[in-house]
């Protein structure tokens, strides 16, 4: 007996009609209170169609799936390397290609056309407007946290806090706190950009320049810490913020400068526009910003913080640099989420929003720039389409169990995110191969 | 819902999709012909994220009542039910909103169901024309905005609040009062009103704040922190507590204070009227006693808890918002059957003039969408039993 | 405007005025709000104190899970508070079999509290163990970065607790009490609730048994030789495979346990254990973070002072003065109360 429990074969067999199990409770109904078990009864026992050939039951169906992606598993053991080497020499054309200059540079044009010409192509408005709302400000969130956590290797877990400055900052310019307006003038939205910009990176100072000392893990609480407090002020501060009533009227950004007159409205289209303005020149900044002396002080830090100590980097300095880089971003997007939606909610401020960030950050490639951006566009663009069109069977109060599968499968298989960064691309193979720390988690012995 | 065969056929199509190891084979659905046009209710609220189990409540009322329509054979139309997520987020609204209105079948929206979501949704339903019916938005604010199209058939928070003071200061004389908001935008704005009143009737008001649990799903706070929130009002010595907010966070409040010795009444809103309170609350006999008011009287409709259940699997009796949803969704329909010509404006004109016999209420609105009648019943926990006393 | 309570613009700095003092506050006589508060806070300190210190013993007993995955993995078990919530669950339906809608008491109150409590940490070990298993050992075998292990966890959390939420419904559910809550006894006129003397024995019969686990068996001997050195301890024949197991099936064990102590108060629902797990973790890195009996001090001192703010501030600001201490304890003491030595000495 014990002998088939140590077959490989008959592990993975296992494994596979384990996952098939799960999947099967995952898409099957749901279950109450009262009747516990009818989610388990009917994930398993329920009547299906065997891909339209026969009836049957549903786990008849899944046990089939289970036995080819048992076949595909063992096939892959088999063969994987064989089609792994196959690809990378396929593959070595392309990529001597695209690593070239010009080509890189053709290709970024091609895709800053696409993004200009995007609300043209798209016309459904619920995807206008999730563009604006759900997937460019979430890019513009997702890479000014990357350079906190991707590139100074410092873990945030209150990045939604500096958001939250950046829209009440917003309100507060524009006038439409209880609090008066600075100087008693009702600002246009756009001396909003620099104030909350401003606040957003002071605020980053400030929380750093004390807490930076501390180790990662400390980091992680502290910076959590400060989300809840943000927003725990935010909601019941009544005469400063307007508490859980939310904020009065945000005005829409307006132009008037000299002759042109123009004004964002309710529609999403400008808004787009406005935002991949800043989008691109973040984009630019920070690609600047990478490759600079300060970029390589954030890597240098993050691979051995004594080291770079010893060659003369302050890490204290550049680690507060990142926090508040990063905070600047998170700023700029909190006054386009607070002119577009008028009036802002303490409640949209959580710390399942700092995560949910971070989870873009970490499935996109850590440190990539290009990695975050589809990560942010990815994850967004799929959970605002289950949103919109959800498939039959989906049923949309479970978007969050596929995507915590998604995450743990992801990070089994794709640790270092869907684009990985080229240089934590390199801090992993040394790990894997067994010459440098890549972190400190301990890995055990398991062959 | 929709047949369970579909949804298990898509579920294994899903899975395969997912393996990308078989091509799925899935059933095309085939409605059945019909020369009746059909129209489409749109609802807007929260169906996934933390407060998905409002929506949830809500839209099996939603569904119920247009099922119930289509199988009455008196309409000229057929109706069906298309759902916007907006996960109660002021966020999310907006885009859910926009999505709505480009649906041209879409023809009335019950929803959105929080007042933030509202706040921020509005602004483009009002351009559109498109009337919405919210069963549970009560901030008062929402009615000062002149959108002409923005209805509700609950009563505002500036109804019920000053109603509950009046009722504990004067007729319950009780002169110290101690008020809990929950933090949210709803729970809040009713402690915020019943204070106000209570003041100006010369009580003495302690205000005090005690943020939502996240075991009740639209808190953040440790249900921790209502042993000592109980213990601070046996201090202050109030005769009597207001509490602002839902019957979930309540039930665990309640817990507490009798724990901690008060012995003072407890008033609630109608956030908090559901038998879901003493389910909740532990040990249940805490519960006992408990005043509870709404703008409602009680809706102990036996056939609609019924179809309910049937629909929805869960008890009709614990689903806070259904019968307003219910309402809602009828007074839609009711406006639609009055037009020859149906279109978004015309609804919006009807709902203006409708007067109707719903299961909460009389649906009549307000020319700012409020409803109609500020008639404030109370109600009182009496052996784990909610028993009408009657109006205030 | 609605104005929190002592909370006026012109005194921003005052917002965590409470009420009584508030009126103290608005004659501008510090003296006189101090006077008055210090006489509601003997009348309430007691009565907070005796509660919050059976949080405390709450968050200890998850907060030890926290401290040693980190004192032997180094990474922070996100997940933990699912283990927390499946321990909750576990002791409900155990409860609604054997309880019902009985009104035990006596030797029966006794047992199946006992029972409870057993069950929820074999559920609790249990799920910790598929934990480890799914989310955490095939990253250990692949040799992933740090965050990996994070987001993993953080997937594995949303998975459960979304998943518990489909199973068992979104609402809350009062656990069917297996004793009658009444108070036993009085300290200076604050009564002490039954429950929390369940909470406040079975807390010490476990914190006690896992110190002596720790400090004296061959497993505690094998966790701390891995949490100070993994790669000697592996070639002193310590199997560390099998000690990270271990050290996850410990602490699922007193999570789970936690989380049906917490569900017998408060009942359960499939999101109770997000912000107990929350603080339990301050709590973990408040005591030094990989030390164990820092973790349980943590919690009592987090869960007493967190209750004992109340009279100062408003519950709302509660979770503010819980991460107001721990940024206070961290900038003057950079690896917590008693610093991080798991290795050391437990």
């Amino acid at each position: 007996m014990k002998r088939y429990f140590a077959n490989t074969h008959f592990k993975r067999l296992m494994s596979s009609v384990a996952a098939m199990a799960i999947l099967e409770l995952m898409t099957g109904p749901p279950g109450s209170a009262l009747d516990p078990t009818a989610g388990f009864t009917g994930s398993f026992g329920e009547a299906s169609s065997f891909f339209g050939l026969f009836r049957t039951q549903r786990w008849v169906v899944f046990l089939f799936i289970a036995f080819i992606m048992f076949g595909l598993w063992t096939s892959w053991l088999t063969w994987g390397a064989q089609v792994k080497t196959a690809t990378t020499k396929a593959m070595s054309v392309p990529r001597s290609v695209s690593h070239k200059q010009p080509v890189r540079w053709g290709v970024t044009l091609v895709l800053l056309v696409v993004a200009l010409l995007l609300p043209h192509l798209i016309t459904d408005p619920f995807w206008q407007a999730a563009m604006v709302e759900q997937i460019a400000v979430y890019v513009l969130l997702a890479l000014g946290l990357n350079v906190v956590v991707g590139f100074a290797g410092l873990l945030d877990l209150g990045f939604v806090a500096f958001y939250a400055i950046g829209a009440y900052t917003t309100a507060w310019v524009t006038g439409a706190l209880p609090t008066a307006a600075p100087f008693g003038i009702h600002f246009n939205n756009f001396y909003a950009i620099p104030i909350a910009i401003g606040l957003a990176m002071g605020a980053g100072i400030i929380l750093g320049a004390p807490t930076l000392r501390l180790r990662g893990d400390y980091l992680a609480i502290v910076t959590l810490g400060f989300g809840e407090i943000i927003t725990i002020f935010a909601n019941n501060l009544y005469g400063i913020t307007g508490g859980s009533q939310g904020t009065k009227t945000i005005p829409h950004f307006s132009l008037h400068v000299g002759p042109v007159k123009y004004l964002w409205g309710l529609t999403p289209v400008p808004y787009y526009y406005l935002t991949i303005v800043f989008v691109i020149l973040f984009l630019i900044g920070f690609r600047l910003l990478e490759h600079s002396r300060v970029g390589r002080a954030w890597t240098a830090i993050r691979e051995d913080e004594v080291a770079a100590e010893s060659v003369g980097i302050n890490p204290l300095k550049y680690k507060v640099m990142a926090f508040a880089i990063g905070a600047s971003t998170a700023g700029f997007a909190g006054v386009v989420t607070a002119s577009q939606s008028n009036t802002i909610f303490p409640s949209s401020f959580t710390l399942q929003f700092s995560i949910n960030i971070l989870v873009l950050v970490i499935f996109g490639g850590m440190g990539s720039i290009t990695g975050v951006v589809l990560g942010a566009i990815v994850i967004q663009t799929g959970s605002m389409y289950l949103l919109h069109t959800p498939p039959a069977g989906y049923q949309p109060q479970d978007l969050y169990i596929y995507l915590g599968a998604l995450l743990v499968v992801m990070m089994i298989f794709r640790p270092a995110g869907l684009v990985p960064s080229r240089r934590r691309h390199r801090e992993i193979g040394l790990a894997e191969a067994g010459e440098g720390h890549m972190d400190e988690v301990l890995t055990g012995d398991t062959p | 819902m929709k047949p369970r065969l579909n949804k298990t056929v898509a579920a294994v199509a899903t899975s395969a999709l997912l393996l990308m190891a078989v091509p799925a084979v899935g059933i095309a659905s085939t409605s059945g012909a019909s020369a009746k046009p059909t129209y489409t209710i749109g609802y807007q609220g929260p169906l996934s994220g933390g407060n998905q189990q409002l929506g949830l409540n809500m839209v099996n009322a939603v569904q119920l009542a247009i099922n119930q329509a289509n199988a009455s054979g008196k309409l000229p139309f057929k109706l069906k039910l298309a759902t916007y997520d907006d996960q109660g987020d002021p966020t999310i609204a907006p885009t859910q909103a926009q999505a709505a209105i480009a649906n041209k079948n879409v023809v009335a929206i019950v929803g959105p169901a929080f007042s933030g979501a509202t706040a921020a949704s509005e602004p483009f339903y009002h351009k559109y024309h498109l009337a919405t019916v919210s069963p549970s938005a009560t901030n008062p604010a929402l009615a000062t905005n002149h959108w002409n199209n923005f209805f509700r058939v609950v009563a505002d928070d500036s109804v019920q609040g000053p109603a509950d003071a009046n009722y504990v200061v004067q007729k319950l004389n009780k002169t110290k009062v101690y008020v809990v908001n929950d933090g949210t935008s709803y729970g809040s704005g009713v402690a915020q009103a019943f204070a106000a009143q209570a003041t100006k009737d010369h009580a003495t008001v302690t205000p005090a704040t005690v943020p939502g649990t996240s075991q009740c799903q639209n808190g953040t706070a440790s249900s921790t922190e209502y042993t000592a929130a109980a213990a601070q009002v046996v201090a202050n010595g109030a005769t009597a507590l207001f509490y602002g907010g839902y019957y979930c966070d309540l039930g665990l409040f309640l817990g507490q204070l009798q724990s901690a010795g008060y012995t003072g009444i407890v008033m609630s809103d109608d956030g908090a009227l559901s038998p879901a309170l003493i389910q909740n609350t532990t040990p249940a006999s805490a519960a006992n006693g408990v005043y509870l008011t709404c703008a409602c009287a009680s809706s102990t409709n036996k056939s609609f808890n019924r179809a309910y259940q049937g629909l929805a699997h869960f008890s009709a009796a614990n689903a806070t918002y259904a019968p307003e949803s219910y309402d809602a969704t009828n007074a839609i329909i009711a406006a639609m059957k009055k037009l020859h010509k149906i279109t978004r404006a015309g609804i919006v004109a009807q709902l203006h003039r409708l007067s109707m016999k719903g299961m909460t209420k009389t649906i009549r609105f307000l020319p700012n969408g409020n409803i109609a009648g500020t008639a404030i019943y109370v109600n009182q926990v009496k052996n784990g039993k909610i028993v009408q006393l009657g109006l205030e | 405007m609605w104005e929190g309570p002592g909370f006026s613009p012109a005194l921003p700095f005052l917002i965590t005025l409470s009420t009584d003092r508030s009126r103290g506050a608005q004659l501008g006589a510090f003296g006189h709000y101090l006077t008055g508060h210090f006489a509601t806070l003997r009348l309430e300190f007691w009565a907070l104190f005796v509660g919050g210190l059976a949080n405390g013993v709450l968050y200890g007993m998850v907060a030890v899970g926290y401290t040693l995955v980190y004192g032997v993995l180094r990474l922070i078990n996100f997940a933990h508070s699912e283990i927390f919530m499946s321990g909750g669950f576990a002791g409900y339906f155990v409860m609604k079999a054997m309880v019902g809608n009985s009104v035990p008491s006596g030797f029966a109150s006794v047992s199946f509290i006992v029972i409870g409590i057993l069950v929820g940490a074999f559920v609790g070990a249990f799920m910790a163990t598929l934990v480890e298993r799914v989310a955490y050992r095939p990253l250990r075998r692949r040799h992933a970065p740090a965050l990996a292990y994070l987001i993993s966890a953080i997937g594995a959390s949303y998975f459960l607790y979304n998943m518990a939420g489909k199973e068992f419904g979104r609402v809350p559910i009062s656990m069917p009490q297996p004793y009658i809550n009444h108070p036993i006894f009085h300290i200076f006129n604050a009564p002490v609730q039954m429950y929390y003397v369940i909470i406040l024995i079975a807390g010490a019969v476990m914190f006690l048994t896992l110190d002596r686990i720790v400090a004296k068996t061959k497993l505690g001997r094998s966790i701390r030789a891995v949490a100070q050195d993994a790669e000697t301890a592996s070639l002193m024949g310590v199997n560390i495979d099998r000690t990270i197991v271990l050290t996850f099936i410990v602490g699922g064990a007193l999570g789970g346990a936690a989380g049906f102590l917490f569900g017998m108060g408060t009942g359960v629902s499939n999101t109770m254990g997000f912000v107990p797990a929350l603080k339990a973790f301050t709590a973990a890195v408040l005591g030094g973070i990989g030390n164990l009996r820092g973790a349980m001090i943590g919690g009592f001192l987090l869960g007493v002072v967190e209750s004992l703010s109340v009279v100062f501030v408003q519950a709302a600001y509660m979770d503010v003065v819980a991460f107001g201490i721990l940024v206070a304890v961290l900038l003057f003491r950079p690896t917590g109360i008693l610093g991080e030595r798991l290795g050391r000495a437990a």
